[in-house]
């Protein structure tokens, strides 16, 4: 998958992933701490301590490596495998299949009417809910909080570590993978099997309404999803016959102020930054979401900076104290689920960008 | 003697060379000698206080490492890989969750976390034959593993955006820095040198054999005491300021040594100095080599210690 930090030269024993964030699809580069701190702490001392007192370290750290992954394999493919066995009692003669491409390009048999259907991103139950298929969905992640129906749903585990034997106990026909979840190993584990994976990308504003109709497909949905579609791209076009300022505002977004991680190139919100009429300042910037180096952010001066609102983004990182957007006030908080989940609510992110940053600065 | 004072020399000249470097690059290009005004701000909030604190970071960890080599008589002895690191870390992770803010509660309870750590390593290390390799080994791994499984799970049930912040900063990351990190770690650094150094000979004796130490006069538990408090102490507020940076306390003093041979009333001394010009040095790698973004410090020092650690494993 594309992680800024994976594209970077970092050394192997450093292999971070990117994790999601607690609320949203955004691509946030989370250390792992966990198992990576801890794996390559005790990996190094294996390497070191064992190797010098000569017991062998290369046996000792492969499998130390290898080990889990094959555990969790075997695991999953126990579970599947009896999983199976039970579906087929329980559920005879399923109806006839079709076939429907997903967007990795994989084509999904999927049976001619979803009932039972599990999403394992925030932003995915929310495009369900919204294309009108909500009620099909029996299992949703922890983080999935909106629309409110969808904290009802059964929970099945968090984004980045869905709970196999959860999924199955709900005997979805369906589970939608979004890509921002890098759940790709997952979604092979699950391939093949009665359930069907299909991987939603979300990579840009345009995306929400045509996603939105394919839900439609899929669900049997199609007129409301259409119509929820057309609702979407009515407001994407209102915001676009808005009048402009001028000159771009040159925009910072800002997703957390001490370590000040920002949005880079490849990340969904530098589109709607530029649909809503700003132009971000890390643009350019390759991966999706980069840490900024302190001293290029003093030197990018935004004009407007935008906190994606959480707890650990309150305020504009120390290094911009003195840019035209702290002095002017041009500091905004958006919600960041509005702005970090690739969805319906896109729409929203994008009308109040667009208001913000026409805002006049309030001095003037 | 003499020789030794060339090094020094060398030392001091190459510390201000590679703080020197350090200040006049970085991801913004800034005029060192004429900067306007947002050179200025670039320089004096943001470049300097960073480069200097990674020095003290880097004297700190290489101090601790050093010593504790010497006392335990053991090439591995090293904060990060004895778990002093991870028990300064767990300290701050919990001055984050329950007292935010509050200053000065980070280093402190950092400073408590690796003393419950190097004390609990130490205790199992022991046996009634005295210390052992293996024993002191095996007994990091433990407090290693044990302490990593604890931040996994603390970091695990407690508010993911919260700890974001946390979790870069656990792999050794410098870009918070601050002039009051700076002087609290200088004081570290400093009172570090001129403790440690005056335990010397001590440590010297010791590395003989602690009855031959003994016998000569070495209050044996209390160059200990004072050896285990004075590591923790530095490793307490370098892991505070940024986090564990590894390798640091590992491969500077070996390489002092494959100088200046074992005489630790210079190896002690010296693995200050050299441990600065590292950590200052691979800072500087870290924020510019993929610039506009950055790379955590302790991702440059352990891709360059670890492979100079083995090399140097084989040549002795």
């Amino acid at each position: 998958m594309k992680s800024d930090l994976r594209n970077s030269r970092m050394p192997s024993v450093f292999r971070v992933k990117t994790r999601q964030a607690d609320h949203g699809d955004i691509r946030r580069p989370v250390f792992l701490v966990r198992n990576i701190c801890a794996e390559r702490k005790s990996r190094a001392f294996f390497d070191l301590g064992f190797g010098m007192l000569g017991l062998g370290s290369i046996e000792m750290t492969c499998c130390s490596v290898k080990r889990p992954i094959i555990l969790l394999l075997l695991i999953l493919a126990g579970s599947v495998l009896v999983a199976c066995d039970r579906q087929e009692a329980e559920l005879p003669a399923v109806a006839e299949k079709r076939v429907v491409k997903d967007d990795l390009g994989r084509a999904v048999r999927l049976p001619e009417t979803v009932t039972r259907a599990v999403s394992l991103a925030p932003s995915i139950t929310e495009m369900v809910f919204a294309a009108g298929a909500g009620d099909r969905l029996v299992g949703v992640t922890s983080y999935c909080d909106y629309p409110a129906a969808a904290k009802n749903i059964q929970k099945v585990g968090d984004t980045q570590s869905p709970n196999i034997e959860a999924i199955i106990a709900v005997r979805p026909q369906l589970i939608l993978v979004s890509t921002a979840s890098q759940l790709e190993a997952f979604a092979t584990a699950l391939e093949g099997q009665s359930a069907a994976v299909f991987v939603v990308d979300i990579s840009k504003l345009d995306d929400v309404p045509d996603r939105l109709r394919r839900l439609g497909q899929i669900f049997g949905t199609g007129e409301r999803a259409d119509l929820a579609a057309i609702e979407i791209e009515q407001r994407i076009a209102a915001v676009e016959r808005r009048p402009r300022p001028e000159r771009p505002p040159r925009v910072l977004l800002q997703i957390s102020e001490a370590d000040l991680f920002t949005i880079g190139r490849d990340s969904f919100i530098t589109e709607l930054v530029e649909r809503a009429g700003g132009a971000s300042v890390t643009a350019e910037i390759p991966g999706g979401y980069p840490k900024l180096n302190k001293e290029t952010a003093l030197a990018l001066d935004p004009e407007v900076i935008i906190l994606s609102d959480s707890s650990d983004n309150r305020n504009p990182n120390d290094a911009m104290k003195n840019s035209s957007a702290v002095r002017s006030g041009r500091v905004y908080r958006v919600n960041a689920d509005i702005l970090s989940r690739p969805g319906p609510r896109l729409a929203d992110a994008l009308e109040q960008l667009a208001t913000l940053f026409r805002q006049e600065p309030a001095g003037n | 003697m003499k020789r030794a004072n060339y090094i020094f020399l060398l030392l001091i000249a190459g510390l201000a060379a590679a703080v020197a470097v350090a200040v006049s690059v970085g991801s913004e290009s800034v005029s060192v000698f004429a900067p306007d005004e947002q050179g200025r701000a670039i320089l004096f909030d943001i470049r300097i206080p960073r480069v200097l604190l990674g020095a003290c970071v880097g004297a700190s960890l290489a101090l601790a490492g050093a010593s504790l080599q010497a006392l335990l008589r053991n090439p591995l002895a090293e904060p990060y890989l004895l778990g002093v690191s991870n028990g300064a870390a767990l300290g701050t992770l919990i001055a984050f969750v329950l007292l935010g803010d509050v200053a000065g509660a980070r280093p402190v309870l950092a400073f408590a976390g690796a003393g419950i750590a190097t004390f609990a390593v130490y205790q199992m290390a022991r046996s009634k034959a005295g210390m052992n390799v293996e024993r002191l080994v095996l007994a990091g791994v433990i407090i290693t593993t044990f302490l990593s499984s604890i931040i996994v799970l603390l970091t695990s049930l407690l508010d993911a955006a919260r700890l974001r912040g946390y979790t870069f900063w656990l792999l050794g990351d410098l870009s918070q820095a601050t002039y009051n990190g700076f002087y609290m770690t200088l004081a570290a650094a400093v009172a570090g040198t001129i403790v440690l150094t005056s335990q010397a000979r001590a440590l010297n004796l010791m590395m003989i054999g602690e009855r031959d130490a003994f016998d000569h006069g070495v209050e044996i538990g209390r160059v200990r005491m004072i050896i285990f408090g004075m590591a923790s102490v530095l490793v307490g507020t370098s892991v505070a300021a940024s986090g564990s940076v590894g390798y640091v306390g590992l491969i500077v003093p070996h390489i002092v040594r494959l100088v200046v041979g074992s005489d630790n009333r210079l190896v002690v001394p010296m693995s200050a100095f050299a441990g600065a010009i590292f950590v200052v040095l691979a800072d500087t790698v870290a924020r510019t080599a993929i610039a506009p973004r950055e790379l955590p410090v302790g991702a440059i020092t352990a891709l360059i210690g670890a492979p100079l650690f083995i090399f140097l494993l084989r040549r002795s």
